[in-house]
């Protein structure tokens, strides 16, 4: 292990070590340092959900909605799928959150009930379906596989977790070997003025949902330090990881998937869990009321608690849900990460959070 | 004769059904989307009642107006730039013996059908202040830490617009040069005027009008755009208009309301100021083209010769040179951040990606050519009727339909799709998501582009001809189908191609209206520049370019036409 390689994780240690549970640091020291294979003490059983197959195969289908990845990850859970539970078509559409959130309403406004599962990226659109009396009340059996603070997304069981992306610090190895440890050195140590880059909070719902997070956290004057920083703002959150890739800048505030497929490909890019951590964006699953394959969609949505899932989610460079599947070397497992999660009433605000962004920052 | 009158009297209901169908398009396309965007700015959100608060919202906060300013001042320097560089361009091309002014033409006419979003992506490339291609030369070269240059400032904007502005005024202004004879100069020489007295009191004077036109055109084209500002100025943490009214759609819910509100001084500023220009160039005569022949000679620049050959490649070069070197090299990068020389980074695989692998760039490439079809399709036939309609005096309507056609030209594309999404988002026509939308929108955008070509081929045709195929007994129809329209066959097509070739690369309009289902190369292209994937940006505006100068240079062999000089006939 070269001299170079260990000042880094030791930065990704001191990273993650401040937001981990006291039992916890020395599994992921270990796994920092040479990838351990069993990160949780207790090694997670499945339920038998033969019962529920066996139902779900004789309506031979289940439709899934989602925005939660891009096509061709989507596929590789579809495909997932078929091979656990071979007999049962996935029939997917895939779209980014509004779009599909408007098309299941419009959908929904005609009687029309194509979907079973739906899986959009923003929470918010979440409760008006519950008071269209829209979603199952459903526990998937497997939901306690996760981490406990991720198994209750939804008081009343309409809708369930399906999917994780941070926001968190992203960050050029070649150029800037010791990143910021938080978000606080991020907006105030001057070393890293000029060499900031983010998203737009008007265009992308990931960094609306890190603005209102750091606005919780630090207030205006969050902002009021960003733009000494004198920050380049993108549009997209992706935008950072581009910014970084092409060395136009260093340091960001940027997504995990993205930075993470980027640096599976070879880029001098890495990713930091913030110490006061990252801000977690939930991408909810549920199940329709009036789902024409209502086993189908069960059995689906218990898939996402599936190591085979998790699996996928890895090899597509997204974070895993389940502890017990390794995690790209040095990453925390979810149950290590203590992120920021916003309240609905929070995101409720964003509008206001954004025109916060414009009169601050520009 | 029961049977001759009753023939006749069925041809007439057919052409009768032609006339009001091509109406009831006309307002669909452009009378419905204005009268709804009014409406929806003055209805309240929620309830839809009648309120002036989304004026009050969309013009009391800073943020909001800082904008305005923003684009005002964008346009104004963008205009006067493109003036002060257009103009002695197209005097040392029209006018003088400078050498490689043959390469000149080609090359303006490149900058002209290149989108400046593609040209603020190339700049990108060239320009950002750390990974930007001249910026590491520099740095290279001179061993410093940051190269000189950096394109995401006011600025920079300013420059990319100017670029590709700076045709407009070329080819209005050489338009007007070409045709004026060289007596009016020659009889200032001969009173001992020097040829560069003789240009700027005789020769500019005459091209005013062109000049002011450019200025305008320039003025409102910068006041409208909507790539290039996104592009450059959102990283630079400043907004204009166009991105404001983009982040008032992005919202959740999108502020329609507001957006119609915030988009009326776009609408209005651009009625006003072509009113301003009738009126203006209204009094004064500028007669150049008298019908007595007249002689026109190259002037003779001397020793100066070639300083201005060189100076006037300068435009060009980074307008059309060094962008498309740059997206080139992007495009034929594996990993553009590892440089454009890296040993083993050159690939062809992002053209492959793009053609054969990738569905969505693919669909996006089909849907481009199909809506830029069918808009110039419906585009050319409503504008041809309705020509025909006011050229040939039919009904009593014909003068306002004539106007109603050529009003899109005041309505910037932005404020059109806001126009659109009022008007065909609710019952009775839902055409939001689908393709139908922008069909129609650039029907609807470049229909006065169809409408002045149609009706000055129109009037060129005698009515003679059709009224002889009328004496002999023919139906109107009938006349039209066997006489004018085979006259008309090779106007037709070109006014077809000159809304396709401008449909092909709209962007302002249609990253409002597009959904991922009905996504075109320029809305891909925007999305790409999002999720950072810059070399499938710089392959996608090659094709659509590829695509774009084919049907130029068919346009050329085929019609003879100079495509660019019918575009800006429509100012």
């Amino acid at each position: 292990m070269g001299r170079d390689l260990t000042r880094r994780d030791f930065v990704r240690i001191a990273g993650g070590a401040t937001v981990l549970t006291a039992g916890g640091g020395l599994s992921a020291l270990l796994s920092a340092c040479g990838g351990s294979q069993s990160a949780g003490p207790v090694k997670p059983v499945e339920k038998d959900v033969s019962k529920l197959f066996d139902a779900a195969k004789k309506e031979g289908q289940v439709v899934w909605w989602t925005a939660h990845y891009e096509q061709t990850a989507a596929e590789k859970m579809a495909a997932a799928f078929k091979l656990k539970y071979p007999g049962i078509q996935v029939d997917l559409l895939r779209q980014t959150a509004q779009v599909i959130n408007t098309r299941l309403l419009q959908d929904l406004k005609a009687g029309q009930n194509t979907c079973d599962v739906f899986c959009s990226t923003d929470e918010g659109h979440y409760p008006p379906l519950k008071k269209m009396g829209a979603l199952t009340a459903f526990t998937p059996p497997d939901l306690d596989l996760l981490p406990k603070e991720y198994q209750k997304l939804d008081p009343d069981n309409q809708y369930h977790l399906g999917a994780i992306g941070f926001v968190l610090i992203n960050y050029r190895t070649d150029k800037s070997p010791t990143p910021p440890k938080s978000w606080k050195d991020f907006s105030q140590d001057p070393q890293w003025k000029g060499k900031l880059t983010t998203g737009h909070p008007g265009f992308s719902g990931y960094v609306g949902q890190w603005v209102t997070a750091m606005l919780k956290l630090y207030g205006d004057q969050f902002l009021k330090d960003l733009k000494k920083q004198d920050p380049k703002v993108g549009r997209s959150v992706n935008d950072t990881v581009t910014d970084i890739v092409n060395g136009e800048r260093t340091v960001g505030a940027g997504p995990d998937n993205f930075s993470l497929a980027k640096k599976a490909l070879g880029n001098p890019i890495d990713i930091v869990f913030p110490t006061e951590g990252p801000v977690i964006i939930p991408g909810p699953v549920g199940v329709m009321a009036k789902s024409q394959h209502p086993n189908a969609a069960q059995l689906f949505t218990n898939f996402m608690y599936s190591k085979e899932y998790s699996e996928a989610l890895v090899s597509t460079s997204n974070y895993p849900l389940r502890a017990d599947v390794k995690v790209p070397a040095g990453l925390p497992t979810l149950d290590k990460v203590k992120a920021i999660h916003n309240t609905l009433d929070q995101l409720a605000g964003i509008n206001e959070t954004i025109a916060k962004w414009r009169e601050i920052i520009g | 004769m029961a049977t001759v009158i009753a023939g006749m009297r069925s041809r007439l209901d057919w052409i009768w059904l032609l006339w009001v169908a091509a109406v009831v398009v006309l307002l669909a396309l452009v009378v419905v989307p204005l009268f709804w965007l009014i409406l929806a700015s003055f209805s309240d959100e929620n309830s839809g009642a009648l309120t002036v608060a989304n004026y009050a919202t969309a013009f009391s906060r800073r943020i909001y107006l800082e904008p305005v300013v923003n684009s005002f001042k964008l346009a104004t320097a963008v205009a006067v730039i493109a003036v002060l560089v257009g103009t002695p361009l197209a005097w040392l091309v029209a006018r003088t013996d400078l050498p490689g002014r043959q390469l000149l033409r080609p090359l303006i006419l490149a900058a002209f059908v290149t989108p400046s979003f593609l040209g603020a992506n190339a700049w990108i490339f060239l320009a950002a202040p750390n990974s930007g291609l001249l910026n590491r030369l520099w740095t290279n070269i001179f061993h410093t830490e940051h190269g000189p240059l950096n394109i995401y400032t006011f600025e920079g904007c300013i420059f990319v617009i100017a670029l590709y502005s700076i045709p407009y005024t070329f080819t209005l202004v050489s338009g007007s040069l070409e045709l004026m004879a060289s007596e009016l100069e020659d009889a200032a020489t001969t009173l001992g005027s020097g040829v560069f007295r003789t240009t700027w009191q005789i020769t500019l004077p005459l091209a005013l009008p062109a000049i002011i036109g450019g200025f305008l055109l320039s003025f409102l084209e910068a006041l409208e755009l909507f790539g290039p500002p996104a592009f450059i100025l959102i990283p630079a943490r400043q907004n204009v208009m166009t991105t404001q009214l983009y982040l008032f759609f992005a919202q959740y819910p999108p502020r329609v309301e507001v957006a119609a509100a915030y988009a009326m001084p776009l609408l209005l500023v651009t009625v006003l100021l072509l009113y301003i220009q009738r009126r203006l160039l209204g009094r004064r005569r500028f007669v150049t083209v008298t019908g007595k022949g007249g002689v026109r000679r190259p002037m003779k620049l001397g020793q100066w010769r070639w300083p201005f050959a060189v100076a006037a490649f300068v435009p060009p070069a980074l307008s059309v040179l060094l962008p498309y070197a740059a997206l080139f090299l992007v495009s034929t990068s594996r990993a553009w951040g590892r440089g454009p020389f890296a040993p083993g980074n050159f690939t062809f695989y992002w053209y492959h990606w793009s053609l054969f692998e990738n569905l969505d760039t693919r669909r996006a490439i089909e849907h481009s050519l199909e809506y830029g079809a069918a808009a110039a399709t419906i585009a050319v036939v409503v504008a041809t009727v309705i020509a025909y309609i006011v050229v040939r005096r039919i009904g009593r309507f014909g003068e306002v339909l004539g106007f109603v056609a050529m009003a899109p030209f005041v309505v910037p594309g932005i404020v059109l799709a806001i126009g659109f999404i009022a008007a065909y988002t609710h019952p009775p026509i839902l055409l939001y998501g689908t393709g139908a939308i922008l069909i129609a929108a650039y029907a609807t955008r470049f229909l006065p582009i169809a409408y002045s070509n149609g009706s000055s081929i129109l009037r060129g045709i005698n009515v003679d001809l059709e009224n002889a195929a009328r004496t002999l007994g023919a139906g109107r129809l009938h006349s039209l189908r066997a006489i004018t329209l085979p006259l008309l066959r090779q106007g037709l097509l070109s006014g077809w191609l000159l809304v396709f070739i401008p449909s092909l690369r709209e962007l302002s309009a249609s990253v409002f209206l597009f959904t991922p289902r009905t996504q075109v190369i320029t809305t891909v292209i925007f999305d790409f520049s999002d999720a950072g994937n810059y070399e499938a940006v710089s392959t996608m505006g090659i094709l659509m370019m590829v695509v774009t100068f084919a049907v130029v240079i068919l346009a050329y062999r085929f019609l003879g036409r100079d495509v660019t000089r019918a575009r800006t006939a429509t100012a």
